[in-house]
């Protein structure tokens, strides 16, 4: 990290370098905020701009208020300290949120626990009746769901997701956002977690076809309801 | 046997490309029937193609597939939009969730900023 920050140094605009290294003599709060925001930064608005929504993303990924105000410090630490590469390339949100997700799989791999697997037992008879035989039963296969453009932007609708996904058993749920939304390969997770390839494999299937599920008879069907009622 | 009555009963109101709506269709649905997976099978095989990429003999089967089942077309497609969702939830926190960090914490986690910051 040393090495790095050297390095970095070596390379870094003279402008830059100034003003980390006139940065650590100031006391004066004020000159500090100016001084953050010539330069865009300042990471103590980072905890007001962007805290609470790193804590809830944290909080739906790990449960535990305490573990995850612990990993949104950690990430605002570690934000800090690699400040000087984040190039502006993508807002300072989704740069910080793409910090906390290195930190929510670190977080799992730290746990590394035996899955359990009565989860993989859930929907194993809950969507039989959605099968006649081996085919779809016609009035139950899904449905097809029309203008995705327009439900990403209603909050509605992401409540209804979340709380789909809190449905799903703790580890389903688990390696189903580690891949979707950490986007962590499967090779990792199954290392992570110590489960075997065709055990991720076939939970992950059933994550999918109960948040399906779920987001269709919430979402989907209720929608157009909503519509005409409204 | 029942099985059977029940798909052309509600062949009618089959979507599918070949719904069996004349003895042509009915024949080449039962002709691709036999030759592609299952429609458990081709879901579990959609879930897997999220992850690996499928043999081009089972990619085939399952685009022969869809021609008969629109379901599992369907399923196929809102996979992809379900990737698409989770992927962009972390965007929607704010959305979806009300938690706050308190002000005690927020106040710890600035002082603890200052102090990385400056050393």
């Amino acid at each position: 990290m040393k090495l790095q920050n050297s390095l970095f140094n070596f390379f870094a605009p003279s402008t830059s370098l100034c003003y980390f290294t006139g940065m650590q003599n100031r006391e004066n709060e004020v000159s500090k905020v100016v001084q953050g925001v010539s330069d865009g930064v300042n990471p103590e608005r980072w905890v007001d701009d962007h805290g609470d929504c790193l804590f809830r993303y944290a909080l739906l990924r790990v449960r535990h208020p305490e573990v995850a105000e612990d990993l949104v410090q950690e990430t605002l630490c570690a934000a800090v300290r690699v400040y000087r590469d984040f190039q502006g390339r993508s807002s300072e949100r989704s740069w910080l949120c793409g910090i906390l997700k290195n930190k929510i799989c670190d977080h799992f791999r730290k746990l590394g626990r035996e899955t359990n697997f009565s989860d993989l037992e859930f929907l194993n008879d809950e969507l039989s009746h959605k099968f006649i035989d081996q085919g779809w039963n016609h009035d139950l296969g899904p449905s097809e769901w029309k203008a995705e453009a327009e439900f990403i932007d209603r909050a509605e609708f992401w409540e209804i997701f979340r709380g789909c996904l809190s449905k799903l058993p703790a580890r389903v749920g688990d390696v189903f956002m580690l891949r979707e939304m950490e986007e962590m390969t499967t090779a990792q997770i199954c290392q992570a977690l110590k489960i075997s390839q065709t055990n991720l494999w076939v939970m992950l299937h059933r994550a999918r076809m109960a948040l399906r599920e779920c987001l269709e008879s919430n979402w989907f069907e209720n929608k157009p309801r909503l519509q005409t009622n409204g | 046997m029942g099985n059977a009555e029940k798909s052309s009963s509600s062949s009618a109101e089959n979507p599918s490309v070949l719904a069996g709506r004349n003895w042509f269709e009915r024949l080449l649905v039962s002709f691709i029937a036999a030759r592609t997976p299952t429609c458990r099978e081709v879901v579990r095989l959609l879930s897997q193609s999220m992850e690996v990429k499928l043999p081009v003999a089972t990619r085939i089967k399952i685009r022969f597939h869809y021609l008969i089942c629109i379901w599992c077309y369907r399923y196929g497609k809102q996979l992809q939009a379900l990737r698409r969702i989770a992927s962009s939830l972390p965007d929607h926190m704010d959305d979806c969730a009300q938690e706050t960090l308190p002000d005690s914490t927020k106040e710890r986690m600035k002082q603890i900023l200052r102090e990385t910051r400056d050393e």
